[in-house]
């Protein structure tokens, strides 16, 4: 029973807040990250979202688990700011190669604002469920409902598309392993041996995906599914004064590390 | 060849806010030659249990032995050509474009000549009665003939203990009697079958012994009347061993009979027929 996708379902203050909220305050920290310019800017919202982890109650291990993904990506764009930029002090010169104060400074900007924007994001959908994700983005698109952009559609597919990533990942492994009961090996030969050796799963999953998407629509229309006109929710998101709080507070985080 | 499992537990997501306990101090052994039933409800921890077998899961806790030796020392390849694994709803994991092809994906990876690749596919498909069905796409099938093909391609490994998972869920009472009679010819070679089902009338028509599984824990191991008669006013024992259970009552010389042969025998000599 392997778990994919991020929630991770403990009780916090965080996990009761309302989805649009932690969307919003992401959103505000997005925004805000790419007008910080100063180390001591990028340490204070590094703080707070140590802070938020703390309070969420999601363990720092699963938490660094997020962050691990990006590493590489965050290496390598470092690495080419440091190395390519041309401005600033040279520190150390070794042929074409030159490393220059300035370029270090933006390296570490540009780390940083990675790992806080990955790390936020990351913290939202370890706090929020899926279904509650996708309402919140519904309910926040609404406004697009008058430029007939199908917001609901939009919302409903992508709930469904996180609902099933769970039900996908364990279909995977219990095909892995049936082939694997047969004698298959998935993790010898180079590259493109492997690469084939994924068929036996790859073939039944995907047909396995469609037949049951099949099944969901025709389930769907046969409970009197028809799109988002005049459709109820099961249980209303309240956005209370307290959920206020998050993106108030986000902006406030963001004012003071951008004006540091 | 014997399996004995000892104390083997088996926790999922250990550590974590999704961790379950599914299997605790299972102990068991597969004798060579006989056919083990294991039942139990829903989320008893019987499919956890089968895949200790061929250590397509690993035991957090206790071992898993192999002719007494821990498999966990034996070549991974080779455990698992020697215990077939039939998993639940097996036809989900067919992917070749002919059964033929499929059956055959087994008995290539283990390096047969293509003639012998040949002889076996030819020999399981013929066994399981679908050898009309060779040059068909898996996907044109019916339910039962895709069980049968999945089936078949496992059995093309020529393994020494066959394990299916709930085998005859979901298909109609023609195919189910005949995967029943493939699985009494197994063992009147001398194969060993371990049986995982829901469906108690047929567990009382081929086991041997019965393995009552409640809550990840063995609370009952034994010839099936023990097992059965021991719990046979509940609905975990067959539709035959209730009715004797009920008639015995009233007449003694029903004894314990668990087939559905061996119940109607009884019943005549209760009715003096």
């Amino acid at each position: 029973m392997r778990t994919l996708g991020q929630f991770y379902p403990v009780g916090s203050p965080l996990h009761d807040l309302d989805a649009r909220a932690k969307i919003l305050a992401v959103a505000v920290l997005a925004v805000g990250l790419f007008l910080v310019d100063s180390l001591i800017g990028f340490l204070v919202v590094g703080v707070a979202l140590a802070a938020c982890v703390a309070v969420s109650r999601v363990p720092t291990t699963v938490f660094s688990g997020f962050l691990r993904p990006v590493l590489p990506i965050v290496a390598a764009t470092a690495l080419f700011q440091a190395f390519f930029s041309r401005e600033g002090r040279i520190l150390v010169e070794w042929g074409f190669v030159e490393v220059r104060d300035e370029g270090l400074m933006l390296a570490a900007f540009l780390a940083s604002r990675i790992l806080l924007l990955v790390g936020a994001a990351g913290l939202l959908t370890a706090t929020t469920s899926p279904l509650a994700l996708a309402d919140g983005v519904e309910d926040l698109l609404s406004p697009l409902k008058k430029l007939r952009f199908p917001v609901h559609e939009v919302a409903m597919m992508m709930s469904i598309a996180l609902r099933f990533v769970p039900t996908l990942a364990e279909e995977a492994g219990r095909i892995t392993r049936a082939q694997a009961a047969r004698g298959a090996s998935f993790s010898e030969g180079g590259l493109w041996k492997r690469a084939r050796a994924m068929l036996p799963v790859l073939v039944p999953l995907t047909v396995g995906a469609f037949r049951r998407a099949d099944e969901l629509a025709e389930a769907m229309e046969s409970r009197g599914y028809r799109g988002g006109e005049g459709r109820t929710r099961y249980r209303e998101a309240r956005f209370g004064p307290g959920d206020w709080l998050a993106p108030v507070l986000a902006a406030v985080v963001m004012v003071v590390a951008v004006s540091l | 060849m014997r399996i004995e499992l000892r104390e083997v537990g088996h926790v999922y997501a250990s550590g974590t806010a999704l961790e379950v306990v599914a299997l605790r101090g299972v102990s068991l052994s597969v004798e060579g030659g006989e056919v083990l039933a294991i039942v139990g409800g829903t989320g008893s921890g019987k499919s956890t249990l089968v895949q200790h077998l061929n250590l397509l899961l690993e035991p957090t806790s206790g071992k898993v032995l192999v002719d007494g030796v821990d498999a966990r020392s034996l070549d991974r390849g080779d455990l698992r050509r020697s215990v077939g694994l039939v998993f639940q709803a097996p036809e989900a994991a067919l992917f070749a474009p002919t059964v033929w092809e499929d059956v055959a994906f087994a008995p290539r990876r283990m390096g047969l000549s293509e003639g012998g690749v040949r002889e076996r596919v030819g020999g399981v498909l013929g066994r399981l009665g679908i050898g009309h069905l060779a040059q068909r796409a898996p996907h044109s099938l019916s339910g039962g003939e895709k069980r049968r093909a999945a089936i078949a391609g496992v059995l093309a490994m020529g393994p020494d203990v066959l394990v299916l998972d709930e085998p005859t869920a979901g298909l109609d009472p023609a195919t189910r009697e005949e995967l029943l009679g493939v699985i009494r010819a197994l063992r009147d070679e001398g194969g060993t079958v371990v049986l995982v089902s829901h469906d108690l009338d047929e567990v009382a028509e081929v086991a041997d012994r019965v393995c009552l599984l409640e809550n990840g824990a063995v609370t009952s191991l034994g010839k099936p009347e023990e097992v059965f008669y021991a719990v046979s006013a509940s609905p975990m024992a067959p539709a035959t061993v209730r009715t004797a259970a009920l008639l015995r009552d009233d007449h003694s010389g029903v004894g314990r009979p668990v087939s559905f042969g061996e119940t109607l025998a009884a019943l005549k000599t209760v009715l003096g027929a």
